[in-house]
């Protein structure tokens, strides 16, 4: 497959995902209304994707959840993807103290492990979802911040900007013409990862009772509050786990580079 | 054993990019093809190779041994490789692994090759090894050994894979002028054990060094061809003679003209890099209008001593002061490798932009600027990538002269350009340095360059 191709197939899979979050509200159905004389329902009339264990529309509650996990995945992808950029091209303009404090900030970051430091975040203030984002943040800033201190490390010791500097032509030329388009483009490939790394931990933190709780419709507590039903509607339990496999794929099919 | 290239016409997408190229080669006797870079040379001897870029075609015919190459399927023709036809890289040094010592390199070619045992390759390549003078160097990694030692292992696998026919794309690039009579006297006694060697250089010195016959190549076709000395002796074709005559050891004498006020100066400079001395206790210093070379083998520390000048970078000990009445960028400097000095990012007309605004310039200057440096004013619209590397290094010398420099550091400048074009961005300087004043200060491992050009030679490391 080519690079274009899995591009598009990428591209395909998060517009349909993203279809899907906004046809939910068009379907009308409101993805808390519990009907226990409908529980378990097949797709079928009145609920195109079948009902919960509570009666709960299935379309509208991954609906829901489409909106919350992509969105909020986005958010944070983004709070980890500036910061991070930003301090790494400082660290490696700026060097000296300011770079090691920063270089040991990552490494003490990296050696949590990524989920206990959310779990740590969560713990003050449990079930909300700010804390969930900051934290998942706080865990993916270091990836930006190493890729985009060594790619500027690495041109700026190239010709160009000694050229450059001998010229007189200053930090912000050399940020803008030399460092910025190679750091852009790394950068660019690691928020799609990123982003698809916030949905997969979101949803697991989830599965496992951290962050979202019942009856919010995120598709880790979905699966979490199905798994008991998994004999009488293997349907409902595999769509949240579809949608996150897509979503998941799609971005890093999207992020897709050339291969050397 | 013979090759015999018969009417070779190597098409591509815009047209034919070598017309009817006729030779023959015979053991013991090499072929040396000269011309400039685009000439075409390299494509003839990818031809040959079977190695032609996607999208390129060869006619003709190419017979090895009586066969005829190019109707070959190409697992055929790579079959060939390394038993029959072996090519020793451009600059060695990255083309060997850099994970694997010397030796190991080379035996590897005598086990998968030749099928030896480990113990049987290892005392083959160990007697390899010492018979190109690397005793005791096949214990190191490429990036511990010198360039030529680099260029000596690659020649030493070729060997072991046994190939009757040679090629020797480049031999000599990035090779100072001691290394580069050693290389050639080592390709030398490769023809003479033997072997049919096709040598592709700008070198006219290693053309002479080499001896055999040899064909001169511009723009696809071949201009002229003969014996070796007498070719570059009595040349005939005018671009022939053009080549003989951009030799540095040919050049005039530049002007000498005394020194005016010192621009920079340094004081008892002492230098280490990696844990060795480059020169301790240098006093150097430089006038306005001066031409000053620096001279040595690769690695002594010629750039270093320009850059500690230019205040790149700092002294151990001792001091550099410069003329106060120097203007802050008053120093600048022209690159090696022009590619590596500009930003990929944009093209050469924005950075001439650029730069223009950043020291309000008028916006004439630059534009005064192309037709004296025989510069076309539709290359402002292309990227660095997209010129040759003469244009660039022009392009390099228009940007420092927009800032009136009082001195011009040129690293290596023209090391990498073919001799005309070197002639030609060394022509460029010379004229700076008379109608403007410009102080030159040249770091050179070509010693006839250095002595033609300078008023004052510093040898350094011997």
């Amino acid at each position: 497959m080519t690079l274009s191709s899995r591009r598009l197939l990428g591209g395909a899979m998060l517009a349909a995902v993203a279809g899907f979050a906004l046809l939910g509200p068009l379907h009308g159905a409101d993805p808390l209304r519990q009907n226990l004389s409908a529980t378990l329902l097949p797709p079928g009339a009145g609920h195109p994707l079948g009902t919960d264990h509570l009666g709960r529309d299935m379309l509208a509650r991954l609906a829901a959840g489409a909106r919350l996990s992509f969105g909020y995945a986005l958010l944070a992808a983004l709070a980890a993807a500036v910061p991070g950029t930003l301090l790494g091209l400082l660290a490696a303009l700026r060097g000296g103290w300011p770079e090691r404090l920063l270089l040991g900030l990552a490494d003490a970051v990296q050696a949590l492990p990524a989920l206990l430091l959310v779990v740590l975040v969560t713990a003050f203030a449990p079930g909300e979802f700010l804390p969930l984002y900051i934290g998942v943040a706080l865990a993916l800033w270091v990836e930006f911040f190493r890729i985009s201190r060594n790619t500027a490390a690495g041109v700026l010791a190239r010709p160009q900007v000694e050229a450059a500097r001998l010229l007189g032509l200053g930090t912000g030329h050399i940020l803008r013409r030399h460092l910025w388009p190679e750091v852009a483009a790394l950068t660019a490939t690691l928020f799609a990862f990123a982003a698809g790394t916030a949905v997969t931990t979101v949803a697991a933190l989830a599965f496992v009772g951290v962050g979202a709780r019942p009856p919010v419709p995120e598709w880790g507590s979905m699966m979490t509050e199905l798994l008991p039903y998994h004999a009488e509607a293997p349907l409902a339990l595999l769509l949240p786990a579809l949608l996150i496999f897509l979503t998941v794929l799609g971005l890093h099919l999207l992020a897709g580079r050339e291969r050397a | 054993m013979s090759l015999i290239v018969e009417k070779l016409r190597i098409r591509g997408p815009e047209g034919v990019l070598v017309q009817g190229a006729s030779f023959a080669l015979a053991p013991g006797e090499p072929l040396v093809l000269l011309g400039e870079t685009g000439s075409g040379k390299s494509l003839l001897a990818q031809a040959v190779m079977g190695t032609l870029p996607p999208g390129l075609r060869a006619e003709g015919r190419i017979l090895l041994d009586g066969r005829d190459l190019l109707p070959l399927p190409p697992r055929e023709r790579r079959a060939l490789w390394g038993r029959r036809i072996a090519m020793l890289p451009q600059e060695p040094w990255a083309a060997l692994d850099p994970t694997m010592r010397a030796e190991a390199q080379v035996a590897e070619v005598d086990r998968l090759v030749h099928r030896h045992g480990a113990a049987e390759a290892r005392r083959r390549a160990a007697a390899r090894l010492a018979h190109l003078g690397l005793q005791g160097a096949g214990r190191r990694y490429p990036f511990q050994l010198s360039g030529g030692m680099n260029q000596r292992v690659a020649l030493a696998a070729t060997e072991a894979a046994g190939a009757a026919l040679l090629i020797a794309d480049e031999p000599t690039k990035g090779l100072d002028a001691a290394l580069r009579d050693t290389a050639g006297a080592l390709l030398r006694a490769e023809a003479e054990a033997g072997r049919m060697l096709l040598v592709i250089t700008h070198d006219v010195a290693l053309a002479r060094l080499l001896g055999g016959q040899a064909m001169v190549m511009l723009s696809g076709a071949v201009v002229e061809a003969g014996a070796l000395p007498g070719l570059l002796e009595a040349p005939q074709h005018d671009y022939t003679r053009r080549l003989v005559a951009a030799e540095p050891s040919r050049w005039q004498d530049w002007p000498r003209r005394p020194p005016g006020r010192a621009i920079v100066e340094g004081n008892g400079l002492h230098k280490r890099l990696g844990g060795r001395e480059l020169f301790g206790g240098l006093d150097m210093s430089i006038g306005e209008g001066e031409v000053v070379a620096v001279a040595g083998p690769s690695g002594c520390g010629k750039t270093t001593l320009g850059n500690l000048l230019l205040g790149l970078a700092r002294p151990d000990r001792g001091q550099v002061r410069r003329g106060a009445w120097v203007a802050p960028l008053g120093l600048q400097k022209l690159y090696q490798d022009p590619v590596a000095a500009f930003t990929p990012h944009q093209t050469l007309g924005q950075g001439i932009a650029e730069l223009r605004r950043r020291h309000g310039l008028a916006e004439d200057r630059a534009a005064g600027l192309l037709p004296r440096l025989r510069l076309q004013p539709a290359l402002l619209g292309r990227r660095p990538s997209e010129v040759s590397g003469g244009e660039l290094q022009r392009f390099g010398l228009l940007r420092a002269l927009l800032l009136d420099p009082a001195l011009l550091f040129a690293d290596e400048a023209t090391s990498r350009l073919d001799p005309l074009t070197q002639q030609e961005v060394m022509a460029l300087l010379r004229e700076c340095v008379e109608e403007r004043g410009t102080a030159l200060l040249l770091v050179t491992h070509e010693t006839a360059l250095a002595e033609k050009a300078a008023g004052r030679v510093l040898r350094l490391g011997t």
